[in-house]
């Protein structure tokens, strides 16, 4: 997908944060963008700070979700991933002078005001937190798409959420016919994952000109394929 | 989607609420979780369709069928 529709996705990528992860990619897929995510390839020959550059120079929108900054317990190091990529991301756009300087960016939180206290350079910036609650997660990240990237007509965040909650028992009933145990599920790859919920928004007809459009694009090339062969 | 179901699933106000498979609206809410189940069992043995039952994320934590199979398992949450 082109630059306007990729979301760089920067969140931590422990089994916790999946129950968050999990409607993030759901809602940003169902409003017709595409996230990109350090999971989505792993190369063991590339060097991860050169992908995430890559996905930031890519994406015109960014979520940074900096939850997880805070360490819990005695000698437990704080997480420094999330605030790293956070600076890669406005400097790109600080520092550039073409299109990237439209980049865009989210920045979520547990608390509304937690953050400042270990950043406090982007205290005068807007954040939206999520309470470590999926729901509002899906709302916050809904309400942000139509105030800053100024998608219109856009469902309600609890029709949102009900359709991630259809989503979600139609992925788990359908993977376990075909074989898959809850563990499989679990630590499924995030490209699949992906997939899936690109399939079931077009296939479920939900709200997502992009990915109609791109299925569109799919199938006419496939039958000039099948023409030619003929 | 599975058209023939009901579903348990966490709202905006803390509490539960009943929808049936592809419906953004809810058919009744609820405080809490245990009355949110009591119900949708109710209707899904009325209408004869399955109830699935989700977790606060949104995953799923148990599946009955009332329908033509008897079908009962539980889906170990994620």
């Amino acid at each position: 997908m082109s630059y306007n529709k990729n979301v760089f996705i920067n969140c931590p990528f422990d089994e916790e944060y999946y129950s968050l992860l999990r409607p993030l990619l759901f809602t940003i897929i169902y409003l017709g963008y595409n996230p990109r995510i350090a999971l989505e390839r792993s190369d063991s020959g590339e060097i991860r700070l050169a992908k995430i550059c890559e996905f930031i120079r890519e994406s015109m929108y960014s979520i940074h979700d900096l939850s997880r900054l805070k360490s819990y317990t005695a000698h437990e190091f704080s997480r420094q991933n999330m605030p790293f990529e956070l600076g890669l991301d406005i400097g790109c756009r600080s520092f550039s002078n073409n299109h990237l300087q439209e980049k865009k960016c989210l920045i979520l939180e547990t608390d509304k005001y937690r953050f400042m206290k270990a950043i406090s350079d982007i205290s005068g910036s807007d954040i939206k937190n999520h309470n470590n609650d999926p729901l509002i997660l899906v709302r916050q990240v809904r309400n942000w798409f139509v105030e800053t990237v100024g998608i219109k007509k856009v469902p309600s965040p609890t029709s949102i959420w009900y359709s991630f909650n259809d989503y979600a028992a139609d992925f788990y009933e359908k993977r376990l016919e075909e074989g898959f145990s809850s563990d499989d599920l679990n630590i499924m790859p995030i490209p699949e994952y992906i997939d899936f919920i690109k399939e079931w928004c077009i296939k479920n007809r939900k709200y997502n000109p992009s990915l109609l459009n791109s299925i569109n694009e799919k199938i006419n090339a496939n039958i000039e394929i099948m023409e030619e062969a003929n | 989607m599975a058209k023939n179901s009901h579903h348990v699933v966490p709202n905006s106000k803390g509490g539960w609420s009943v929808k049936k498979s592809g419906s953004i609206r809810a058919s009744k809410t609820f405080t809490t979780h245990l009355d949110a189940v009591e119900y949708g069992k109710k209707i899904s043995i009325d209408s004869k369709s399955d109830l699935i039952i989700h977790g606060k994320d949104g995953t799923i934590q148990k599946k009955d069928s009332f329908g033509k199979r008897t079908i009962k398992r539980n889906i170990k949450k994620s």
